[in-house]
C-alpha cells in the first residue's frame, strides 16, 4: 500500500525528560519519525516538555509544543490542532503509555487514529500475563511466570517450585522494580515487605534464567505482514543483567546459524500473533546445551536497542517503521543508506560492533552492582574489524580513568568478586584477572561470558604484555590491529599518551576508514558513513572541499554532558552547511541524533579521545574543527590538538585561552587581575597550605581540580577533615597542579549566563536565575527565564562583566558564565568557553537560534549583531533526578551534578510555568490535603512563610518533634508524627501509606547525623513518588504557585515569544 | 606464508590452514555471516573458493553447524579472522583438520571486504591458493570438469522415511543435504543421480536439485533433455541448479551473473510481499526467454530483478533460484516444501 491519503497532521508524542531507560535514542527516533513525515508531506506536531532535545527544534518538528505529557495538555493539542493521527511508536514507554491512557479514556476512533499497532495488541505485548497467554498460545516458551497479591501470596508461593525468580511489578520502565529472588524462602520474605507497603498492587513472579545467553532481535513489520529482522544482539553478559547494562555486541558471535535462525523464526511469528505494524524487538534467552530458548520480553516499538541496531547496522529503523505506520509497505520503500537497494532486506554486516553501557557511579555513591535494573546513563558503541578492535574502542570511549589504563590493579579476592558478581567494572576485571594469570575458563566460568569473548580478550592482553617500559612498543602496529588505544599503550609503557599519537602521526601508522553500507560491500554505497580500522584500505579519499570543519559531538550520555550537547552538535553541523562549509561530525554515542548519517555530510563513528579525533583530523588533510559542542571533552583535549596542529584550525575560543579559563588558579588569578569579583579563595599547592587555608575561609568550602578526579571535578565541603582528605586525594594524584578552594557564597541567588562572541562584539542571549540558593550544581537547580525577573541594574553589571571576559579571554562563538550575587556585588564561579548545557533551553525560551548566531559569530560574519530578546513568558527549567534506582544514595543535591535530564515547564504566568515545571518532575503526584515537614534548626525560621501558605489553603501540615515544636511555639498548629527510629506512630511511613501526602519539605543540616536521619526519610518518600523539597527557596516558590491552582494550557511555543 | 593470487594480478598474503596443497577456482563470496560449515559442505561450492565478506569464522564449535554432506566440496576459504590466534583447543583447530582432511587450503588473515569489493567491481574472477606468489596460470575453466560427479553417490536408492505414500523422482545434481532431507519428509523418494537413466516407472512428481557449476555444462545435457521430455507428464520441481536446468528444458536461457548472489539476506518478492531467502547461484535464468518460453516469472530479486521463481502453473511445474532449505539462513520459505506436499495430495 502506498502513502494514506487520508493523513495530514500528525501527533507524535516524546519521551519527556532524559531518565535512566529513556535517554537520547528517542530523539533519534523522535527525530527521524518528524523527518519522514515532512519527507511525505505531512505536518508533524510534537509533544515533548524535554527542551534539550532536537526533536523539539523548528528545524525537525513543524508544530512543537513543549509541554507536560498528560491527558489534558494531548487532549488540548488534539483539539487545537485538529490532529488525524498519533504516533507512540517513537517516544519509548512513556509515549506508549500516554497513548495507552487515551485507549482507555476512549480517544481514538475513525477521527483520531492511532498508527501502528493497536492498543488492544500493545497490551498484549506489555501485560506479562497477557503476553505469556499469547506466547502459549502460539507454542513459543516462556519461563514459568506467577502473579501473586497480598491476599493470596502465602498459599501461592507453598506451590511454586523452589527456584530462583525475578519479581517486579507490570508496566516497568528500565526494567526498574525488577529484582532477583534466589529461592522461596528470599520470595516470601520480599513479598512480605513489599504488600505490607502496597497491600493492593500484583507482583509478577518469574522463573529466573540466569545465566542464559540473552539475544535480542530488531524486527519490522509492514500491514502486508512482510517482516524482516534487522540485525541480532549477543550480550556478553548473561540473563540477570538487563540489556541496557550489558555489553552487548552486533551481531551475534558465538551462536550457530541454527540457533539464530531458531530465534529469528520464533520472532516472526511473535511479531505476527501481535500484529505489529513497525518496529518491534524481542529479547531471548537460549541454552546452547539443550537447544532451548525462552522468549524474554517484546518492545513494541523503537527502544534503545533498534537506536543501537540502527547505527551497527546502518539501518533507519525509527525512519523506516515511521514510512510504514503511514501506510507503506516495505518493498516500496528505499534503503536509504545505499540509495540502490531496497528496504525490504536483511543487513549483512562485515564488521562488528560492541556496545558498553556508561553508568554514573562518578557521579553517584552508590554500590557498583548491576541487574535487572537498569542504572546506566548512556552508551558508547565500538566499531571494529574484528571482537578485540570493536570492544577497545568501545572501552576508549566510554572516557573514564579505568578507559585509559585498562587495570584496576585490585587484589586477588577484590577481584574475583568483581568477576562473580555483575558491576561497571567487571569488563576491566577480566583484563586484569588474565594479566594476574586467570585462565579464559575460570573467567568464563566466574563471569558466565563466553568463552570466545575471554579468549579475544587473551588475544588483546597477550600483545600488551609485550609492551615495555619506557619505549614505543615495538608490536604497536599488532597492538593498534587490536584496537589497543594510544592512551592504554602509553600507561603500559609509562609514556605519555601524547608521545604515541605523535609518533604514530610522524611514522605513518594510521587506521584506514570503510564505509557502513548494510551489504557488507555487495553494493556501493553513496552514504559516508565512516569507522576506522587498522585493517583494510582507505575506502574514501578525504573530502576534496576546501571549507569543511569537523565538529566533536560530546560521546557517551553522562550526568553533566548529554543531549544538551548533542542539540548543540546536530545544531552545528546544521549550521556551518548553511553558511557554506562541509561537515564531518565525530562521535561514539549510537543513541544521539548528531550520529545520524543525514544530519552531516560526513559521519566517523570514533571514540572522542585524542587519538581518534587527531587521526579524523590528518585523513581529511587538517581542516578546521570547532570543539565548542562536545562539552568537556573537547576542552580537555584542545591544547594538545593545537600543539600538533596548530591554534589556527580552530573556530572558536581559542585552546590556549581556553586553558587559562580551564586550569582554575589561572583563571582566578586572570579575573581577580581583571577587576571583577570572585568568592573568596586560596590557591593549595600542599597539605600544609590547606590547614592554613582552613583557618582563614569559612566553612563550607568549594573545593576545585583543574581535572577531573575520581570522577569529581569540584567538591563542597562542610567539615574540616573531609576538606583536608579531599585536597590530599587530588594533590597526590596530580601534585603539580595547585588545588583552588572557594567560599561558598550562601544568601545569593546564582544565574547562567548565556552569550555569543566574536572576541569584542557579544550579545547576551539569556539570563537564566536559579531558584536555589548558589551552591547547587547549575544542572541540577531549577532555573528560570523570564521577564522582569532580574533588576536593570544586575543587567548592565553583567553586561559590564560579560565585556571584561569576552576581551580578556578574546571569547568567540558561545559561552557560559555562571556568577552568584548578592548584596555586596556579582560573583563570578565559572566561566566555559563553549556551548552549555543551557543552550537548547535558552534558544527556545528565546527563539533565537543561539547555535547559528554563534557560529556567525566565531566565524567572524559580517551578520548585523541580533538584538537581545528578554522573554516574554516564564521558561522553568526543573531537573529530573535518578535517585530510585541508587537505594544507597541520598537525594540531597551538591555541587556536583546528579541529575539525568531536565524538563521545561512553561507558562505566561510563573505560576502557570512553575506548577507545569513540577508535574513535569513529579508526573504522579497531585496536589494534596496535606504535607509533611521536617527540617534541621537552622532553617526552622525560613519556613514559617511557606507553611503559612500552606495553612491559608487549608492543607494538613504534618511535622515532626522539633519542628513540630517550633511550630507551635510560632502559633501554627501542626499533627505530630514520629522518625521511624521513635517507636511512636504515627510515623511518617504511615502517613506515606495512608495520607494524601503531596510532598515533604526537608531541610536537613549538612552537618552532621540529620543528613543521616533524613535519608530515611527521603528514601521513603522517593520509593512511593512522594516529591520531596530539600531547598527552601524552591519549596517556596513551587507550593505557592501550585497551591494557586493557575490555569494550565498547551500552547505552541511561538506563542510564548 | 599462503598466497591468494587472482586472475587480475593481485596477490594477497595471509596464514595457511587446512590443506597444505595448491587450489586453482572460482573466486566468490558469500555475506552470511553465520554456517560456515553449512557452507564448506555444501556441494554447489564446488570449483569454487568462497570468500568469507563477514570477519570472524567458526567462532563457535563445528559440531554447532549442520554438515550438507559428509565433506568439504569448496574448493578452497579466504577469511579474515578464522579464530586464527587461539593457539591450542580453539575451533579454527576443527576446522583446520576437517578442512585439511578433504585436501581443502584456507588462508586467514585476508582482508576480505576489500576482495569483495574487487569482486563486486570486476565480477567472479579465477584465483589460486599456494604458496607461492608466483606468476599462476589462468587459463583452465574452473568449471570444464564435471564438478557434480564427487558430490553424488553413483547408484539410484529409495529413501523411504515419509509416511505419505507419493512417490518423488529426486535427480541428484549435486543436492545439499537438507534439500533431500526436506523432501524426503514430504514423500518416498526415489535419489537418481544425474549421470544415471532413470528407471522408467510412475512417479507423481520430479525435483532436480541444486548443485555446482553451470547448467549449461555438457555433463547435464541428458537430464536437461530428460525433464523436456516430462513436462506435462507429471509435476516437476527444482532448487537453484535445478530451476537453470528446467529453463533449460523449456528452451530458455541461462546466462553466468556478473558476481552472483550468495548470503542469507536476499529479498524476493511477488510484487506484493518479501521474503529472505538464502542464495547461491552464480547463473540464473534469462528472464526474456523464459518468459517467450511459457515460464511466468512469479518472484524475482528485489534489487536487481533476478528471476528467483519460475512457474508453468498449467502443467505444474514451480522452481525457485533461491534455497529453501536455508541452511545456513533464514527459514523464510521453507513453505515451498509444504507447497509441494499439498500439491501432491491435490
Amino acid at each position: 500500500m502506498p502513502l494514506n491519503h487520508e493523513l495530514k497532521k500528525i501527533l507524535l508524542i516524546g519521551s519527556g525528560p532524559v531518565v535512566i531507560g529513556q535517554a537520547a535514542e528517542f530523539d533519534y527516533s523522535g527525530s527521524q519519525a518528524s523527518l519522514a513525515l515532512r519527507e511525505e508531506g505531512l505536518v508533524s506536531v510534537l509533544l515533548n516538555p524535554n527542551p534539550a532535545t532536537i526533536q523539539t527544534d523548528r528545524s525537525i518538528a513543524d508544530r512543537i509544543y513543549i509541554e507536560p505529557i498528560s491527558l489534558d495538555i494531548i487532549k488540548m493539542i488534539i483539539e487545537k490542532e485538529g490532529i488525524d493521527a498519533v504516533i507512540s511508536s517513537v517516544g519509548g514507554q512513556t509515549a506508549l503509555n500516554a497513548a495507552m491512557e487515551m485507549h482507555r479514556s476512549g480517544m481514538f476512533g475513525p477521527h483520531l487514529r492511532l498508527l501502528g499497532t493497536s492498543p488492544e495488541d500493545i497490551e498484549k505485548a506489555e501485560n506479562r500475563t497477557m503476553f505469556h497467554e499469547l506466547m502459549k498460545s502460539i507454542n513459543e516458551p516462556v519461563p514459568e511466570s506467577f502473579l501473586l497479591n497480598a491476599q493470596s501470596y502465602v498459599s501461592s508461593i507453598s506451590e511454586i517450585q523452589d527456584k530462583s525468580y525475578i519479581v517486579r511489578t507490570s508496566f516497568s520502565l528500565g526494567g526498574s522494580g525488577g529484582i532477583i529472588v534466589n529461592n522461596l524462602d528470599s520470595l516470601r520474605t520480599y513479598c512480605d515487605e513489599f504488600f505490607s507497603e502496597n497491600p493492593l498492587e500484583n507482583l509478577e513472579v518469574e522463573q529466573s534464567i540466569q545465566g542464559l545467553i540473552e539475544v535480542e532481535y530488531e524486527m519490522i513489520r509492514d500491514s502486508a505482514d512482510n517482516c524482516i529482522s534487522i540485525c541480532n544482539m549477543e550480550n556478553l553478559d548473561p540473563m540477570g543483567v538487563h540489556t541496557g547494562e550489558s555489553i552487548v555486541v552486533t551481531p551475534s558471535q558465538t551462536l550457530s546459524d541454527h540457533e539464530i535462525q531458531m530465534m529469528r523464526s520464533a520472532a516472526i511469528k511473535i511479531v505476527r500473533a501481535l500484529h505489529i505494524i513497525g518496529a518491534c524487538n524481542i529479547q531471548f534467552a537460549i541454552d546452547v546445551v539443550s537447544d532451548k530458548y525462552y522468549v524474554v520480553e517484546v518492545n513494541p516499538r523503537t527502544s534503545r536497542s533498534s537506536a543501537l541496531a540502527s547505527k551497527a547496522t546502518g539501518y533507519p529503523i525509527a525512519r523506516i517503521s515511521t514510512k510504514i505506520l503511514l501506510g507503506y509497505n516495505l518493498p516500496e520503500i528505499n534503503n536509504p543508506l545505499t540509495k540502490n537497494t531496497s528496504a525490504s532486506f536483511e543487513p549483512s554486516l562485515d564488521y562488528i560492533t560492541v556496545k558498553i553501557p556508561r553508568w554514573p557511579f562518578d557521579k553517584i555513591s552508590s554500590n557498583r552492582k548491576i541487574g535487572v535494573q537498569m542504572r546506566s546513563v548512556g552508551e558508547v558503541m565500538g566499531i571494529g574489524a574484528n571482537f578485540e578492535e570493536a570492544l577497545m574502542k568501545a572501552i576508549a570511549s566510554l572516557d573514564t580513568t579505568e578507559s585509559r589504563r585498562l587495570r584496576l590493579y585490585k587484589p586477588r579476592n577484590d577481584l574475583l568478586s568483581l568477576l562473580r558478581e555483575p558491576n561497571d567494572l567487571r569488563i576491566f576485571a577480566i583484563f586484569d584477572a588474565l594479566i594476574s594469570g586467570m585462565t579464559a575458563i575460570e573467567i568464563s566460568n566466574l563471569t558466565g561470558y563466553q568463552v570466545y569473548f575471554i579468549q579475544k580478550i587473551q588475544n588483546i592482553v597477550n600483545e600488551i604484555a609485550r609492551i615495555s617500559i619506557g619505549s614505543i612498543p615495538e608490536n604497536l602496529q599488532e597492538l593498534k590491529r587490536l584496537g589497543v588505544s594510544d592512551s592504554i599503550i602509553a600507561h603500559f609503557a609509562r609514556l605519555d599518551e601524547f608521545d604515541v599519537v605523535k609518533y604514530r602521526l610522524v611514522s605513518g601508522l594510521i587506521p584506514s576508514y570503510r564505509v557502513i553500507d548494510t551489504c557488507s560491500a555487495e553494493f556501493a554505497s553513496s552514504t559516508p558513513y565512516l569507522y576506522s580500522t587498522y585493517h583494510g584500505t582507505d575506502e574514501l579519499p578525504p573530502s576534496p572541499k576546501k571549507n569543511k570543519v569537523i565538529v566533536l559531538g560530546s560521546g557517551p550520555n553522562r550526568i553533566s554532558q548529554g543531549l544538551e550537547f548533542d542539540y548543540g552538535s546536530v545544531k552545528a553541523t546544521g549550521a556551518l552547511i548553511s553558511a557554506g562549509f562541509e561537515t564531518i561530525m565525530v562521535n561514539s554515542n549510537p543513541e544521539t541524533v548528531s550520529t545520524d548519517f543525514d544530519f552531516s555530510n560526513r559521519l566517523y563513528f570514533e571514540p572522542l579521545t585524542l587519538e581518534h579525533v587527531v587521526n579524523v583530523i590528518h585523513k581529511e588533510g587538517i581542516p578546521k574543527i570547532m570543539i565548542q559542542f562536545s562539552g568537556q571533552t573537547g576542552q580537555n583535549m584542545a591544547m594538545k590538538i593545537a600543539d600538533l596542529f596548530g591554534e589556527e584550525i580552530f573556530l572558536g575560543t581559542s585552546p590556549s585561552d581556553i586553558y587559562r579559563i580551564e586550569e582554575r588558579t589561572k583563571f582566578a588569578n586572570a579575573i581577580g587581575a581583571a577587576g571583577l569579583l570572585q568568592p573568596p579563595f586560596a590557591i593549595v599547592r600542599n597539605e600544609i597550605d590547606a590547614e592554613t587555608v582552613f583557618e582563614r575561609i569559612r566553612l563550607p568550602v568549594i573545593i576545585r581540580s583543574s581535572f577531573i578526579i575520581g570522577g569529581r571535578s569540584m567538591d563542597i565541603v562542610y567539615d574540616l577533615r573531609d576538606g583536608i582528605r579531599r585536597i590530599k586525594e587530588i594533590l597526590a594524584t596530580y601534585p603539580e597542579h595547585p588545588v583552588l578552594i572557594s567560599e561558598y557564597l550562601s544568601n545569593s541567588v546564582e544565574m547562567d549566563v548565556d552569550f555569543i562572541s566574536n572576541g569584542s562584539k557579544f550579545l547576551i542571549c539569556g539570563i537564566s536565575v536559579h531558584l536555589e540558593e548558589a551552591g547547587t550544581h547549575s544542572g541540577d537547580a531549577i532555573s528560570i527565564l523570564g521577564p522582569s525577573l532580574i533588576s536593570d541594574e544586575t543587567r548592565k553589571d553583567l553586561t559590564k562583566i560579560v565585556g571584561v571576559l569576552v576581551r580578556e579571554f578574546r571569547l568567540k562563538g558561545l559561552s557560559n558564565l555562571q556568577v552568584a550575587a548578592n548584596s555586596t556585588g556579582i560573583y563570578i564561579i565559572e566561566l566555559n568557553a563553549r556551548s552549555s548545557r543551557s543552550i537548547p533551553y535558552v534558544s527556545k525560551a528565546t527563539g533565537i537560534d543561539v547555535v547559528k548566531e554563534g557560529i556567525k559569530m566565531a566565524l567572524g560574519m559580517n551578520n548585523p549583531l541580533l538584538e537581545a530578546v528578554e522573554p516574554r513568558s516564564y521558561f522553568c527549567k526543573i531537573p529530573i533526578f535518578p535517585f530510585k534506582r541508587f537505594p544507597e544514595s541520598d537525594v540531597l543535591l551538591s555541587p556536583e551534578m546528579k541529575s539525568t535530564g531536565e524538563g521545561l515547564g512553561i507558562g505566561k504566568t510563573l505560576d502557570e510555568a512553575l506548577t507545569k515545571a513540577f508535574r513535569i518532575q513529579n508526573p504522579s503526584s497531585n496536589i494534596g490535603e496535606s504535607c509533611i515537614v521536617s527540617v534541621a534548626e537552622a532553617y526552622k525560621p525560613a519556613i514559617l512563610d511557606v507553611v503559612k501558605v500552606l495553612k491559608q489553603e487549608a492543607v494538613t501540615i504534618f511535622a515532626t518533634p522539633g519542628t513540630h515544636a517550633f511550630l507551635k511555639q510560632n502559633g501554627i498548629n501542626s499533627v505530630l508524627v514520629f522518625k521511624i527510629g521513635d517507636q511512636r506512630r504515627p510515623t511518617i511511613r504511615d502517613l506515606l501509606e495512608n495520607q494524601d501526602i503531596f510532598a515533604i519539605i526537608n531541610l536537613p543540616d549538612r552537618r552532621g547525623s540529620t543528613v543521616a536521619d533524613g535519608f530515611e526519610i527521603r528514601r521513603m518518600a522517593l520509593g512511593r513518588n512522594v516529591p520531596v523539597l530539600t531547598n527552601i527557596r524552591s519549596a517556596k516558590a513551587l507550593i505557592s504557585s501550585l497551591l494557586k491552582k493557575p490555569k494550565i494550557e498547551a500552547r505552541e511555543i511561538v506563542s510564548y515569544y | 606464508m599462503y598466497y591468494l593470487t587472482l586472475e587480475d594480478g593481485s596477490t594477497y598474503a595471509g596464514t595457511g590452514f587446512g590443506a597444505f596443497k595448491p587450489v586453482y577456482g572460482e573466486l566468490v563470496f558469500t555475506t552470511s555471516m553465520t554456517g560456515y560449515l553449512e557452507s564448506v559442505t555444501d556441494p554447489s561450492y564446488r570449483g569454487q573458493i568462497l570468500v568469507f565478506a563477514f570477519p570472524t569464522i567458526a567462532n563457535y564449535p563445528l559440531n554447532k553447524g549442520k554438515m550438507e554432506s559428509t565433506i568439504p566440496h569448496v574448493a578452497g576459504v579466504v577469511t579474515k579472522d578464522a579464530h586464527a590466534r587461539i593457539p591450542l583447543g580453539g575451533f579454527s583447530d576443527e576446522i583446520s583438520a576437517f578442512l585439511g582432511s578433504a585436501g581443502v587450503p584456507g588462508i586467514d588473515g585476508i582482508e576480505t571486504r576489500s576482495l569483495v569489493r574487487k569482486i563486486r567491481e570486476r565480477g567472479s574472477m579465477r584465483a589460486w591458493i599456494s604458496q607461492s606468489d608466483e606468476k599462476k596460470d589462468f587459463s583452465g575453466d574452473p568449471f570444464a570438469e564435471d564438478l557434480i560427479y564427487p558430490t553424488v553417490t553413483h547408484s539410484i536408492s529409495e529413501i523411504r522415511k515419509s509416511t505419505s505414500d507419493k512417490r518423488i523422482l529426486f535427480i541428484n545434481a549435486g543436492s545439499k543435504k537438507s534439500v533431500m532431507d526436506n523432501m524426503a519428509d514430504l514423500a518416498n523418494l526415489t535419489v537418481v543421480p544425474y549421470d544415471m537413466e532413470v528407471p522408467d516407472e510412475r512417479y507423481d512428481a520430479i525435483f532436480i536439485s541444486n548443485g555446482p557449476g553451470n547448467p549449461e555444462s555438457p555433463y547435464l545435457q541428458n537430464v536437461v533433455k530428460y525433464v523436456r521430455t516430462m513436462i506435462g507428464e507429471t509435476k516437476i520441481y527444482g532448487i537453484c541448479l535445478g530451476q537453470q536446468i528446467i529453463a533449460l528444458a523449456y528452451g530458455a536461457k541461462t546466462y553466468k551473473m556478473h558476481f552472483g548472489h550468495r548470503g542469507s539476506n536476499h529479498a524476493v518478492t511477488d510484487g506484493k510481499a518479501v521474503k529472505i531467502t538464502t542464495h547461491n547461484h552464480g547463473f540464473a535464468v534469462d528472464k526474456p526467454s523464459a518468459e517467450a518460453r511459457g515460464l511466468k516469472i512469479s518472484e524475482w530479486d528485489a534489487n536487481d530483478g533476478t528471476p528467483e521463481k519460475l512457474e508453468d502453473p498449467k502443467n505444474m511445474v514451480r522452481c525457485v533460484q533461491y534455497h529453501p532449505e536455508a541452511s545456513p539462513g533464514p527459514h523464510d520459505t521453507l513453505g515451498f516444501f509444504d507447497m509441494i506436499r499439498k500439491e501432491l495430495k491435490a
